[in-house]
């Protein structure tokens, strides 16, 4: 059972419930090979699933760390993150998958925290911009040189973007820039110095 | 977003098990379902995650059919490289959804089972944007709303952009449910609510879609959007369009408009003015001027029964390899 | 009168902002990240209809659930809600979940009354009234007896009505503050805004302490934009919950929808302008009836005419009062609405004579102002950056095809003059390191960088030698950002303050190094004698031994002015049969006298282009009149730039001698004024047909069109 000293909501117990893997078979002979496959070598690994409520321990490896704490299964990532990590850089913004303030890197691909739960990310690397290089031949210093940033409230999300753009192309085409930012919203308007920044860190990434 | 029970089951079968229940919700990448969660629209007692079922994710292509995960991310199929040249309609109209962070979480299969995007829905209207028994839809912003089939009650639009190039392509849906599998064509997968209580998908509260199917295809195939931002924006209309052709000759088509109607909307009136024809400027602006001839627009979007025609238009001449435009 | 140094090394250059690299590695806590020991989460109560009487509340549920700490009521049974989103209570809970749950758990019996959610609900006949004296405030009509007559003279007569459409702030960061009661009478408030000393007032007239008692600390913040000037009704609230839950530190910041909904916005305006010229392009009247909405209690006026000499004209204004979020200041209050509607106007007038839109402008500058001259520099800056010349045709006469090309162009007019009574101190210390304080903020504007400039330049050193501490309720009185008075406020007594702290450190080392103050001097981080370098700057200030010199200095006179003009011009292409506008180029050609960093000078100027893009094309609060609610309160249905819709935008400073020896003027203001205004006259000449409705949508766009074949069938 769960160790938490923090009551659940609605003072429900916390509980773990186990669906058994039995009955399966009729379903999994309407599988393609393929999948009845995939089925066994899961069953094998697992033949019941958990269920999870109320308050849960999480591990999340957040920066190559391994963090604990206890969140809900509807916690998102981003809150997972900023309200119980402290790990604060990715910004809460939309909270509706729409602005990009919030990106952080999960399994090596960029997605929306706010509209990820953090139960679902157990096991997988998250990378946030905090871990990323503040020297001269990282993006935030190319960000700062380059006035990418004003209030820079957006500016985290931006540079996680296009570092993750980066990371996949290292020569990229002005419009490539724009495309690949294009999950990400400025109020303040900076996009100039944003594209100029990255411009300048593709251009250190090759020279370092 | 209200507390829920969460389960992560790994195979598709489990999956199903766990959603065994009333008010259970398949949860893939999230983009759709968190977001009604987060708004109260949706208030599920239990999510089941599927997103990291490995069997319900890639593109095999096999025998000149192409097979789609439902789990697939919508950046999978964008990099997709038969797809790309072969499925020029998908390819495009996926290419086009959200932003890279948002391709890299979304799913074709929630792409096809996002509920719609209406803005009455979302503000807690109900699908049919209801208050004290009248229509705010009708009487109020309906800029973004149908502009088929108005005379009924149904005036949100379907929200995918994806669901018409594979309609268009002939795929078909796999779904499985407590009871084993089924498979039906994608158009199948929607309908016109008739009331309230009605949902548009036709699938069962306990039925987990795995996969879709897209048959050999023969002929050429095109999609064309038009939205207002270039950055990430919902297409206004979107027309993808599969046509046979004996030379340049029209032998069949099948012709499909997203953003106007409550379900994918098959133009038949458009096909029929394009098959047997030679495919060339003025057919294809015959067809798209056939495609809007039932149109019915609220008080706001006569505008959309321009870009629906602009978009059948487009979408056949892209096919043609005319363009006369200049691509955002 | 001080001057400005005459050839400085480091004001007018390019320097990148302070708090830069902070900022871009994720590592600067903001306002909103702050979360001291025992924080709680706070999660304020809005209201989800749009006009009500509160016919009974009850939190004793939710007060109950398990992980809350503190309720707060605002609004008691018998008060009214006057448009959604109105603050009605507040949570603190151990979590931001347990919180959101609480507060839907808050029972609130409404008893529904009949709403006005739009401007043409709110002006129908027979319309609920939500005011008392009505739903249409007019105010007095300014009249020049002769208008009506000299219209009907005109050779050229337009008859038009244009309306731009009310848009919201959308700070990045939400409205809120962290509030923790540090003991009966102190408190401690990290609080995003453009005032930290008004969020101390604020906060301090709510609690009855001293404001000294209440620290606030803004040492970064996510975007206000004329938004965020106090510590707001949730501010209080977070206070009440922290007094409540025994000191404990509240995190209350709004959520999106809540921001859109009560973070205030820019009001709408419409007109219906008449407006008379003579067939050689001079302008006679002017007749102008205009409305707008700055929601359920402010006004909605704005300047008209705007910039250009009108002998005779005729304005009434009417407020419209709507179930809808009160309006604040944001960006230039008034002055993009007015420019937007003059210079349709303008455009459309020139394009009926045949004249050339940017010959007609400059014949109608007005003659004695003191703006005219500049004018007519930046315009021909601005012609031939944007290539007027060549490229300029008549309406609907460029482009083959379905794409049509234009060319459009706004000017705009601005004070941003500042205040004289602000302060600034500057401290030099033994160990070389150098201070500059004052209870300013910096919004992103790069009032933090500015102010290091300055007293780099005064030091002879470099800016990262200074540290540059604002943000901070306790420090000398500083200037609330708003109307681009923080640069022109701060930049003198920031250089007063140098220059008063250089000469009593010179005067008290001057005995250690054997000379009179009056023979030393400093650069490049030496202390000269007679203009010889002698010593270091760290071994000098070590020769003040224990002391520091600290000075506290207010403003002097001639260093900053008020006043600016500016021009944008704007080229678009259409597509006609989608309406889809693609912009191609922006030039932005702007004064603002002196200018103490180029870097983040221009990058206002851009950013204040792109806050104009944004409503020219796409920005616009959807109010549904069945419901009364807004339907776009997200980020997705309000529709906002993103990287791929940016066109190329040059800025161009008007940087001359002349300009410098203004001193300073603000800039955050002016350069975000006749961007939609240029822009719908590009698209309007592109496709041959007014566009009267902004955004420039393709709904817009397509019913332009489709009326004008209309008028024309
Ligand atoms: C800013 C923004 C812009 C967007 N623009 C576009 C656009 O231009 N075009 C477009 O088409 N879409 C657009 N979308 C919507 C987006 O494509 C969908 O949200 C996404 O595809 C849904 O996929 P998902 O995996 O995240 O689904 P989820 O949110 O996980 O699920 C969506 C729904 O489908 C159900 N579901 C999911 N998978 C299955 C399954 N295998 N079996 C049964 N039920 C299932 C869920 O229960 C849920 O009800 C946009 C979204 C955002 C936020
Ligand atoms: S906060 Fe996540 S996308 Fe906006
Ligand atoms: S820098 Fe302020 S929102 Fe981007």
């Amino acid at each position: 059972m769960l160790e938490t000293e923090q009551k659940p909501p609605n003072n429900r117990a916390s509980r773990r419930d186990f669906l058994r893997g039995s009955g399966l078979a009729a379903a999994t002979t309407v599988l393609t090979g393929r999948a009845t496959a995939a089925i066994e070598e899961a069953r094998a690994q697992d033949s019941e699933v958990q269920v999870l409520s109320g308050e849960i321990p999480l591990k999340l490896n957040v920066n190559g760390e391994e963090k604990a704490t206890v969140a809900e299964p509807r916690s998102t990532l981003l809150d997972t993150l900023r309200n119980r990590l402290d790990v604060t850089g990715p910004k809460r913004v939309c909270d509706r998958a729409s602005c990009g303030a919030c990106t952080v890197i999960v399994e090596g691909e960029t997605v929306y925290s706010c509209t990820t739960l953090a139960v679902s990310c157990q096991g997988k690397a998250i990378e946030t911009i905090e871990s990323f290089d503040t020297g001269p031949n990282g993006v935030p210093y190319a960000f700062h040189q380059n006035d990418g940033l004003m209030c820079g409230y957006c500016t985290p999300g931006f540079v996680t973007s296009c570092k993750a753009l980066l990371d996949q192309n290292k020569n990229p085409t002005l419009e490539e820039i724009q495309r690949g930012l294009d999950g990400n919203i400025c109020r303040c308007g900076t996009y100039g110095g944003v594209f100029k920044a990255a411009l300048a860190a593709a251009k250190t990434m090759k020279g370092a | 977003m209200n507390a829920f029970e969460y389960a992560g089951p790994t195979s598709p079968e489990l999956a199903v098990k766990a959603i065994g229940r009333s008010g259970a919700a398949f949860l893939s990448g999230g983009t759709d379902l968190l977001n009604r969660m987060k708004d109260y629209v949706a208030t599920p007692s239990r999510v089941v995650y599927i997103n990291d079922i490995k069997p319900l994710a890639g593109v095999h292509a096999s025998g000149g059919a192409m097979s789609i995960g439902a789990a697939t991310k919508l950046a999978a199929i964008v990099h997709d490289k038969t797809i790309e040249a072969h499925l020029p309609a998908l390819h495009r109209a996926t290419a086009e959804v959200g932003t890279p962070q948002l391709r890299h979480m979304a799913t074709i299969g929630g792409n096809l089972l996002q509920r719609p995007r209406c803005w009455y829905y979302r503000n807690g209207f109900g699908l049919l944007g209801m208050k004290d028994g009248k229509s705010l839809v009708r009487t109020g912003d309906n800029r973004y709303h149908a502009i088929f089939l108005t005379d009924g009650d149904a005036l949100f639009v379907n929200p995918s952009s994806i669901a018409a190039p594979l309609i268009a392509l002939g795929a078909e849906a796999t779904l499985l449910g407590p009871k084993g599998e089924r498979t039906i064509a994608v158009e199948k997968l929607y309908q016109v609510p008739k009331s309230a209580a009605d949902s548009e998908l036709t699938i069962a509260a306990d039925e987990l879609l795995t996969k879709v199917t897209i048959p050999r295809i023969r002929g050429k195939n095109a999609t064309y959007e038009i939205r207002q931002k270039r950055a990430y924006d919902w297409p206004i209309v979107l027309a993808s369009a599969a046509l046979e052709l004996d030379g340049s000759k029209v032998t069949s088509a099948k012709i499909i408009l997203a953003g106007v109607a409550p379900i994918p909307w098959r133009s038949e009136e458009a096909e029929a003015a394009i098959v047997g024809k030679e495919l060339t400027t003025e057919s294809a602006e015959a067809a798209g001027a056939a495609a809007v001839s039932k149109a019915k627009p609220l008080s706001m979007n006569a505008y959309k029964v321009t870009l629906a025609k602009v978009a059948v238009k487009r979408a056949l001449l892209t096919i043609a390899g005319k363009k006369y435009w200049e691509e955002a | 009168m001080a001057s400005w140094p005459q050839n400085p090394k480091l004001i007018g250059g390019r320097i990148p902002r302070l708090d830069g690299l902070g900022k871009a590695s994720g590592k600067t806590k903001y306002p909103s990240d702050v979360r001291p020991d025992g924080t709680l989460f706070g999660v304020l109560l809005t209201s989800p209809v749009p006009y009500a009487k509160i016919k009974s509340i009850d939190a004793s549920a939710a007060a109950k659930m398990p992980g809350v700490k503190a309720i707060h009521l605002v609004v008691e049974a018998g008060g009214t809600l006057h448009y959604q989103g109105e603050t009605i209570g507040g949570v603190a809970a151990e979590t931001e979940e347990k919180a959101r749950d609480a507060v839907r758990a808050i029972k609130v019996e409404y008893e529904i009354l009949p709403h006005v959610a739009t401007e043409e609900q709110a002006m129908a006949p027979g319309a609920p009234q939500i005011m008392n004296g009505g739903n249409v405030r007019k105010g007095r009509e300014v009249a020049n007896p002769k208008v009506d007559e000299a219209y009907r003279a005109a050779d050229f007569k337009l008859d038009s009505t244009y309306s731009i459409p009310v848009i919201t702030h959308v700070c990045l960061e939400s409205h809120g503050l962290t509030v923790r009661w540090d003991n009966d009478d102190h408190m401690t408030v990290w609080a995003s805004t453009q005032n930290v000393g008004g969020v101390s007032g604020e906060l301090a007239g709510a609690f009855q302490i001293p404001a000294t008692n209440v620290h606030t600390m803004t040492e970064v913040m996510g975007g206000g934009f004329g938004s965020k000037f106090g510590a707001d009704v949730w501010g209080v609230i977070a206070g009440h919950l922290s007094k409540k839950a025994g000191g404990k530190p509240v995190r209350m910041f709004l959520d999106r929808s809540q921001e859109h909904l009560t973070g205030g916005n820019r009001p709408s305006g419409t007109a219906h302008i008449q407006m008379g010229a003579t067939k050689d392009g001079m302008l006679t009247a002017m007749i102008a009836e205009t409305h707008g909405t700055g929601g359920s209690s402010r006004g909605a006026n704005f300047p008209l005419p705007y910039v250009y000499f009108v002998p005779n004209a005729k304005r009434s204004h009417s407020d419209v009062y709507v179930n809808g979020g009160d309006a604040r200041a944001m960006r230039a209050p008034g002055h993009p609405q007015g420019c937007a509607l003059m210079e349709a106007a303008m455009d459309d007038i020139a394009a009926m004579i045949g004249i050339d839109p940017l010959d007609f402008r400059i014949k109608n500058l007005p003659p004695k102002d003191f703006r005219t001259p500049i004018y007519l520099q930046e315009l021909e800056l601005g012609a031939k950056a944007i290539g007027w010349k060549e490229k300029w045709k008549p309406r609907g006469q460029n482009g083959s095809g379905t794409i049509k090309r234009g060319l459009g162009l706004g000017l705009h007019q601005w004070g941003g003059g500042g205040t004289t009574d602000k302060q600034v101190s500057c401290t030099i210390n033994p160990d070389g390191s150098v201070e500059v304080k004052s209870a300013t903020q910096d919004l992103g504007t790069g009032t933090r960088t500015i102010l290091a400039i300055i007293t780099a330049e005064v030091l002879g050193l470099k800016t990262t030698d200074i540290k540059s501490n604002i943000g901070d309720s306790l420090f000398p009185p500083g200037q609330p950002s708003g109307g681009s008075t923080t640069a022109p406020s701060m930049s003198p007594p920031a250089y007063n303050a140098a220059l008063q702290a250089r000469d009593a450190f010179l005067a008290k080392i001057a005995p250690a190094l054997a000379a009179e103050a009056q023979q030393l001097s400093l650069a490049d981080g030496q202390v000269l004698i007679d203009g010889q370098p002698k010593i270091s700057w760290k071994d000098a200030c070590r020769k003040l031994g224990m002391g520091s010199v600290s000075v506290t200095a207010g403003a002097l006179p001639g260093l900053s002015s008020n006043g600016v003009g500016g021009c944008q011009f704007a080229e678009a292409e259409v597509d006609v049969e989608t309406g889809v506008v693609k912009l191609k180029k922006i030039v932005a050609v702007q004064d603002s006298g002196l200018i103490i960093d180029m870097l983040t000078w221009e990058s206002q100027v851009y950013g204040g282009v792109i806050g104009g893009i944004n409503p020219a094309l796409f920005e616009e609060r959807v109010m549904d009149p069945g419901s009364g609610l807004m339907l776009n309160a997200d980020m997705e249905m309000y529709k906002l730039a993103g990287a791929s819709d940016i066109p190329e935008i040059v800025v161009i400073p008007l940087d001359t001698p002349e300009m410098r020896a203004r001193g300073v003027i603000g800039v955050g203001e002016p350069p975000t004024i006749s961007t939609a205004a240029a822009i719908r006259n590009a698209v309007s000449n592109a496709i041959g047909v007014p566009v009267n409705k902004w955004p420039m949508t393709p709904m817009n766009v397509l019913d332009a069109l489709a009326a004008a074949k209309q008028g024309k069938a």
